[in-house]
Parts: structure tokens; C-alpha cells; sequence
């Protein structure tokens, strides 16, 4: 079973039908993302120009609002899935989210830090965003392994809130602060993913890029750290060095998707966990299913922020936030914490 | 050999005149009645209390304009320079009142919640109740078709976070981190209503809405502070009537029932004071729920080890918010720091410490 588990390549079994089923959704999503919205163009409007014709203003709602959005959408939800599935791996914890571990607080900080001391919003957002995360990262999975938290899922989410609710509260003072950085970043502080232009996805593509190539390199390590240290070791992996990788693909990732859409929480965690009750615990095999689902959870969320309290918007960390709190509660009910 | 040596010290017992008093303490007798009392707690709080005054005097003198102690003294009684009386008695002591009574809710309400869920962690802030009590609070100031008063609404909202909490932590099991987690879980769901709330409305009423969501004394109601002030003097003495089961209730179950605890009864007294002081706290200042955390820590960490410390807690909170506030009010002047948010970086790191700390698994 562990051979075969561990020598299987490409594709895992038994994903095709969810993997077309997920990617159907997807496009539904994205469909619903391109014609549905606040503002006055119906979606028989935006249909229209869907099939190729339309008057000027919904062809401009459709291409250069509705458009970019679906697409940073389906970035950061790609981005904060694959992050939480990560991170879930190798804390081997099902709790361990970036967002609630203080991963993108970190980020968040970063980049009202970079913007107090006179940087520009615009150029340096995304490299500094992912050195924040990259710092969060570190704090908090070091001191986790230095008191021994890891073993207890629940303490590190708990020293995580604290974390976070530390550098909330020193962004705010920056942001107190200082007038112009708070005017420049007040609406992105909360996370959202309106008035996104396509350049923002451009900026992060490379890294993005970089953080899925070294997450296909460490998923078949972290198959086997799964195992156990000394199974990995005796297998040929370098625990140490996987763990390296993986943490710097989780501040790639989160840092990019905070740089465009703000910290988001609960994406991270929503995501896995259904990708671990439709395909079980394998990490190749969550992987695999977060791609489609990242993405489909913040499209869909995206939707719901546009509709709910129209002609408005609604901030997306408030609904992701909504529909994860009770993905923890229940991860936590569960008699026993599965251990990853 | 233990028989024996007890057999002894109930005859000295029997011999000596006076009842065994145990080291550490004071016997006060008058007639039938005896009162214990503890040498240490007494010291810490008399200390408390002159540490509080001493803060307040502070917190009254110093500011914008900076009294001297002969001008704090003329504005408190009322003669001399008109100005001076105004700020005094005007402007700051109004505020210094409102942050002697959130601080000691705050307090009381986290110490009565550690110890009925033997974890330090577990105050009001940390398992979602300040956030209910906000999220409902904010909801009647927006004018959300319900038209109770805000104390009133944040009472509300803190009794449907607590329960919430209650009933998710799996079958009322209140010990070990679980039933935290699940507490952070209710308070993000809140916040997030919150969030909402404030999003629904014009951008003014969302400005109003604002100080409630990092908690603020500046932004007080009169009325809320009287509703508090009745709240305390009634919850301070019942908490403190419950001292001696909240004592036995720090051990397990059967030894403190087996010792003539009426646990649920008390359970359910004990739950229904921390939310009471906590939605009151909050109507008034907004969360500021990590006081909760730090002023019981505080009082702990200073009285004997034989009780549970409501009083000192309630001081020490006290003096926290005191201190927190002033804090916001000199640090950054002209701009006036939330004390939400000097809480939240002075409390921040102190959780993380205690969670860090080796022996972060004791209890209370």
C-alpha cells in the first residue's frame, strides 16, 4: 500500500470525475462572476457581450472590471488554497491556515511598515507583502517547534490569533499614524477584490509561478514526511530541506495573494478541508483538488460580497470569514483532531 | 505516624484557647461569626488600591494641558481657575470613572471565566463574547429595526456568543483548548457580522458605528456608564458571594461537588455574571476584552495562591484600563490612540507569552 502510494506518479486515481466535476463549477462561477454585479449592467447586458456584441458601457463593465476581478479571484483563492494545504502538510496540523496563524497579518504589516516609510504603494507592494509573510511564516512555525506546539493543534491557533491580533493592532497604530499611507491602503487592509486591474495579476504571476513549481517538487517529500521523519530520511528526502521549500512556497503564495486582495482568512482552511473530505488525506491527492476549488470558493464569495448588500460592496474577508468560522468550529467538534 | 501527629494537634487544638488559625492569616471574631482573612491578599490590595489612585491621580493631571498637583486638587474641589475645574471635573474625570468600571468588568467577568473553564485562557475577549456584544451593540446603533438600547443589545449579544460558544464546545465541555478554538470561531463569525453591519450603512452612521469596533473610551454613553455602574455594584458583591464555591470549582468536578458544590446551579450563576459584566463593559467601551486577560493575570500573580482573586482582579483591571487609556492619550498627542488598540499590543504578546510559557498548562 505505502509502495504504491509513494511510487504513483502523474495523475492519482479516482480524481478524474471530482476534478471535472470541480472544473465545471469553476466555469459556472466564472460565468456568474462575469454577468452578475452592484451595478446597473444586467446580466442580460453583460450576456450580450459575451456573444459579441453590447452597448459601450457593459462591454466596459464586462472587460475591464468584471473580467480582471474573476481572474485575480481565481489567483488568490489558487494561491491561499495550495498555501493552506501546505502548511497543513508540514505543521501536520488540519488548523494551521496562514490567515489564522498570522501569515498574512505578517504580510499586511509588511507592507503598511513599507508604505509608512515612504515606499510606494504600486512597485513594491508584492516583494515586500511576501517578506512580511515569509517573516509570519518563520515566527510563528519557529516558535511553535521551539515549545513544542506543534503537537497540539489547537494552542498554535490560539498563539496564532495572538500574533495576529498584535500586528492588527500595530498596523492600525502605522496607519493612525500616517494620513497618506491610510488613504492609500485603508481598502485594501480589509481584503477585497474590487477595482483589481489585470497589471496587479501580472506582477504576481512570476512568483506565483515559482511557488507552483516548487510545490509539484516538494509534493511527493511531503507524501512521504507524512510517513514520519525516518521514513522520509530512509525514502531519500531531506525533511529539513522540504520543510525550507515549503514554507518559502507558503510566503511566495500568501504574499501574493495579500499584495493583490488584502488578508483574507479562512480560505486556507475551507479549502483543504473540503479537499481532504472529497479525496482523503494524501497531500498529492489535496493538492490536486485545491486548484479548482481555491479558486471556486473566492469567485463564489466574490458574487455573494457583490449581491449581498448591493447597490454597495462587501468587504471579501467578511464572507470568507462567514463560511470558515464554521469550518473550524467543526474541524475542532470532530472527537478527534485528525492529525495530518 | 499522620494519625498521630493529627491526634496531636487536635488535642493542642482542645488546650489552647484559641482556635487554630492557619499562618498566613487573620482571624476577625465578633460575637458567633469569624472572618478569615489572608495577610498577602490584604497587602495586594491595599497596594492595588494605592497603585489605582495613584494612576488615576495621574490620568487627571496629565494631558493637553498639564495640571500641577495644587491646580488637580482645586479642580477636584471645585474652587480656584474655571478651566481647570472644567478639564477635571468636566472632561476627565468622566472618563477616568468610565475606564475604573470597564476595567474592573472587564476583569471580574475574565477571571470568573477562566476559573468556571479552569484554563487561563478562556476570558470573554478571546472566546467571541466581546465580539457578540459588539456585533449586537453595533446593530442597534445603525438602526437596525431593533430599538433597544445599546447596553441593552450588547447584553444580548454577549448572552448569544456565550451560548453559542457553550453549545459548540461538544456537549458543554468547557476544558482544554477545544472549547477556545471554537470561541475564536464565534468571535470571527461576529466580527465579520459586524463588518457587515457597518458596511450596510451611510458612511456617517458607519463613522458613529466605528469606535465599537476597536473600543474606545472616548466615544461613551452616559447612560451606558450609569447601567455599568449599577451592573458593578450589583455583580462585584455576587461575585465575590461566590468566592468560596469559585474556590472548590477549581478542582475537578467530583472533588468539588463531593465538597457541597452545587455545580450546575453555580455554573449557571457564574456564566450568566461574566456575561453580564462583559455586555455592559462593552456597551460602554467597545471590546476591549484583552483586559480580561491581563488584569486577572496581574492579580494572580501578586495574591495568594489560596483563592480566587475577584477583588484584586477588579482592581488591577481597573488599573490596567486606567493606564492603557492614559497611554493612548500621551503616547501619540495630538492624535488619541483607541485603547482597544493599546491593549491589543501591550495584551497581544502577553497571551503569547503565557501560551509559550512552560508551564502555560497549569491551571488558574
Amino acid at each position: 500500500m505505502t509502495a504504491r502510494v509513494l511510487s504513483h506518479r502523474g495523475l492519482p486515481e479516482g480524481l478524474g470525475r471530482p476534478l471535472i466535476g470541480l472544473g465545471l463549477l469553476l466555469a459556472l462561477a466564472a460565468l456568474g462572476s462575469l454577468l452578475l454585479g452592484a451595478g446597473e449592467v444586467t446580466p442580460a447586458r453583460a450576456l450580450a457581450v459575451l456573444a459579441g456584441g453590447g452597448d459601450d458601457e457593459a462591454r466596459f463593465v464586462v472587460g475591464s472590471l468584471r473580467l480582471p476581478r474573476t481572474l485575480v479571484g481565481a489567483a488568490v483563492g489558487l494561491a491561499l488554497g495550495v498555501a493552506g494545504a501546505l502548511l497543513q502538510a508540514v505543521s501536520r496540523n488540519p488548523l494551521a491556515e496562514p490567515g489564522l496563524l498570522g501569515v498574512s497579518a505578517g504580510a499586511a504589516f509588511a507592507v503598511a511598515l513599507a508604505l509608512w516609510l515612504g515606499a510606494s504603494a504600486a512597485t513594491l507592494r508584492v516583494a515586500v507583502a511576501q517578506l512580511g509573510a515569509l517573516a509570519g511564516c518563520l515566527c510563528v512555525l519557529g516558535v511553535a517547534r521551539l515549545r513544542g506546539l506543534g503537537n497540539d493543534p489547537v494552542r498554535l491557533v490560539l498563539a496564532g490569533a495572538a500574533f495576529s491580533a498584535l500586528l492588527a493592532a500595530l498596523t492600525s497604530l502605522l496607519l493612525l499614524f500616517d494620513q497618506r499611507a491610510a488613504d492609500e491602503i485603508r481598502f485594501w487592509v480589509i481584503g477585497s477584490l474590487s477595482g483589481r486591474r489585470l497589471e496587479d495579476l501580472l506582477a504576481v504571476l512570476p512568483s506565483l509561478a515559482l511557488a507552483l513549481t516548487i510545490t509539484v517538487l516538494v509534493a511527493r517529500p511531503l507524501a512521504a514526511l507524512a510517513l514520519g521523519e525516518r521514513v522520509a530520511s530512509g525514502l531519500g528526502h531531506r525533511p529539513g530541506r522540504v520543510r525550507g521549500l515549503v514554507v518559502l512556497a507558503v510566503a511566495l503564495l500568501v504574499g501574493a495573494a495579500t499584495a493583490i486582495a488584502g488578508p483574507i482568512a479562512f480560505v486556507g482552511l475551507v479549502v483543504p478541508f473540503a479537499a481532504r473530505a472529497l479525496a482523503g488525506p494524501d497531500i498529492r491527492r489535496t493538492l490536486w483538488l485545491c486548484l479548482p476549488l481555491g479558486p471556486l470558493m473566492v469567485i463564489t464569495a466574490d458574487i455573494v460580497s457583490r449581491l449581498l448588500v448591493a447597490p454597495s460592496e462587501l468587504s471579501l474577508g467578511v464572507l470568507t470569514a462567514l463560511c470558515g468560522a464554521p469550518v473550524l468550529v467543526a474541524v475542532v467538534r470532530a472527537r478527534r483532531l485528525p492529525t495530518l | 505516624m499522620l494519625l498521630s501527629s493529627v491526634d496531636t494537634a487536635c488535642r493542642r487544638a482542645e488546650t489552647s484557647s484559641e482556635v487554630g488559625v492557619p499562618p498566613g492569616r487573620w482571624r476577625l471574631a465578633r460575637g458567633g461569626h469569624s472572618l478569615l482573612i489572608d495577610k498577602r491578599d490584604l497587602v495586594v490590595t491595599l497596594l492595588l488600591l494605592l497603585g489605582l489612585l495613584a494612576a488615576s491621580a495621574a490620568y487627571l493631571a496629565l494631558g493637553s494641558v498639564t495640571l500641577g498637583p495644587g491646580e488637580l486638587l482645586a479642580g477636584l474641589i471645585g474652587g480656584g481657575d474655571p478651566m481647570a475645574v472644567f478639564l477635571v471635573q468636566e472632561l476627565r474625570l468622566p472618563r477616568l470613572v468610565a475606564a475604573w468600571l470597564t476595567g474592573a468588568a472587564f476583569a471580574v467577568a475574565g477571571c470568573l471565566m477562566q476559573t468556571l473553564a479552569r484554563n487561563r485562557l478562556a476570558t470573554p475577549g478571546i472566546i467571541g463574547i466581546d465580539n457578540g456584544a459588539t456585533a449586537f451593540a453595533v446593530a442597534s446603533v445603525v438602526g437596525l429595526g431593533v430599538s433597544l438600547a445599546p447596553p441593552a443589545m450588547a447584553l444580548a449579544g454577549a448572552a448569544t456568543a456565550a451560548a453559542l460558544t457553550f453549545g459548540l464546545a461538544s456537549g458543554g465541555d468547557t476544558r482544554g483548548y477545544r472549547f477556545i478554538v471554537a470561541g475564536i470561531g464565534v468571535g470571527a463569525v461576529f466580527g465579520a457580522v459586524t463588518q457587515l453591519l457597518l458596511a450596510r450603512v451611510a458612511i456617517d452612521t458607519a463613522n458613529a458605528a466605528y469606535p465599537w469596533t476597536v473600543g474606545t473610551l472616548n466615544a461613551r454613553s452616559g447612560q451606558a456608564v450609569t447601567v455599568l455602574a449599577i451592573g458593578l455594584a450589583v455583580g462585584l458583591p455576587l461575585a465575590l458571594a461566590l468566592a468560596r464555591s469559585l474556590n472548590l470549582m477549581r478542582f475537578s468536578d467530583a472533588v468539588a461537588s463531593g465538597l457541597g458544590v452545587m455545580l450546575r446551579r453555580r455554573r449557571w450563576q457564574v456564566l450568566s455574571l461574566s456575561v453580564l459584566l462583559t455586555g455592559l463593559a462593552v456597551a460602554v467601551a467597545g471590546p476591549v476584552g484583552l483586559v480580561g486577560l491581563v488584569g486577572p493575570e496581574i492579580a494572580r500573580s501578586l495574591a495568594s495562591r489560596r483563592g480566587v482573586p475577584i477583588l484584586a482582579s477588579a482592581l488591577a483591571g481597573a488599573l490596567v484600563m486606567v493606564l492603557a487609556d492614559l497611554a493612548g492619550r500621551l503616547l501619540l498627542a495630538p492624535i488619541e490612540l483607541p485603547v482597544g488598540i493599546v491593549t491589543a499590543i501591550v495584551g497581544g504578546p502577553w497571551l503569547l507569552w503565557i501560551l509559550l510559557r512552560p508551564a502555560a498548562k497549569s491551571l488558574a
